[in-house]
């Protein structure tokens, strides 16, 4: 398959749940997807147009919690960016752990730092915070505050 | 002066511990042990196991997960006399990491520091400087 038939093959599976489709350039496309529709779009390129998931990222923006997932076909040189976004009050999305196994680490670290929640998951507990850290503070949102009330935030000079 | 004393002078066997450093600090000090420097003309080695070590030298920003380490290792497992060198800005001060959540103290909270090493990464001549003034200061002082 060529890169344009992949990508009209997407666009003509994901009719009504693509909302932003951006070519942003020949190696990169970015994708908008509604939550619901992760799991099968992602299955989809993952098992049908075997890409390679490479990791997923997340990100606290002002109006909503986004996560993309980067997906790679090696033989047209191409990235697949599925940009999934979510309501802050209640971040959910349906965990692809199932589906990739290398997708399972980061949902936790994700769920950790972030607070989005993966219905779904096999195992979602603490991958890298410290035992002590307390439940339901999530270090990378934008209001995260202080809340160690022994740290010491000057240099002592 | 006790003979303990003079034995760990005479030749101080380090411990590299690295608590969540870049690798710079840890690359310099290497360094120090190639023939260009050659820190081994002072006696001191690199040992393989805290439980052989004198001198406990530590780089990095000193996070939540790894100071758990850190504390255990010097309360409980390096045979005392033991002297603390903190090598590099983040052991010091923890960096550009002072206001990060998972560095919330320096190093010198958790255990007492002997010797500090500023630099980002410091120069293995400042590493040796710091080592030597060390050992200075304790034949000086017993």
């Amino acid at each position: 398959m060529t890169r344009d038939a992949v990508l009209q093959d997407l666009k003509g599976k994901f009719r009504e749940d693509i909302l932003d489709f951006s070519d942003k350039s020949p190696k990169r496309v970015y994708i908008e997807i509604k939550p619901e529709v992760l799991v099968p779009a992602a299955t989809y390129i993952f098992k049908d147009l075997g890409a390679r998931f490479h990791i997923a990222s997340g990100l606290d923006a002002r109006t909503h919690l986004e996560i993309l997932y980067h997906f790679s076909i090696e033989t047209m040189n191409l990235l697949i960016s599925l940009r999934v976004k979510l309501d802050k009050k209640n971040p959910k999305v349906d965990s692809l752990a199932n589906v990739i196994k290398g997708a399972n680490w980061i949902e936790r670290e994700i769920h950790e730092l972030l607070g989005i929640d993966f219905p779904g998951h096999p195992d979602l507990h603490r991958l890298l915070l410290a035992r002590e850290w307390p439940e339901g503070v999530y270090p990378l949102r934008a209001d995260y505050k202080e809340w160690d009330k022994k740290a010491i935030r000057d240099r002592g000079v | 002066m006790s003979v303990t004393l003079k034995a760990l002078l005479k030749s101080p066997w380090v411990f590299h511990l690295s608590t969540g450093s870049c690798n710079n600090c840890d690359i310099e000090i290497l360094d120090c042990l190639t023939p260009r420097f050659d820190i081994e003309r002072f006696g001191m080695k690199l040992a393989g196991s805290i439980r052989h070590a004198d001198v406990l030298l530590v780089t990095g920003s000193c996070n939540r997960k790894s100071m758990v380490r850190v504390k255990n290792i010097y309360e409980e497992q390096v045979p005392k006399p033991c002297v603390v060198v903190a090598v590099g800005e983040c052991s010091m001060s923890r960096g550009m990491f002072v206001h990060s959540y998972n560095c919330p103290m320096p190093l010198d909270k958790y255990i007492p520091v002997d010797v500090y090493i500023p630099g980002c990464p410091p120069k293995p001549e400042a590493i040796i400087a710091g080592v030597v003034k060390l050992i200075t200061k304790l034949k000086g002082t017993l």
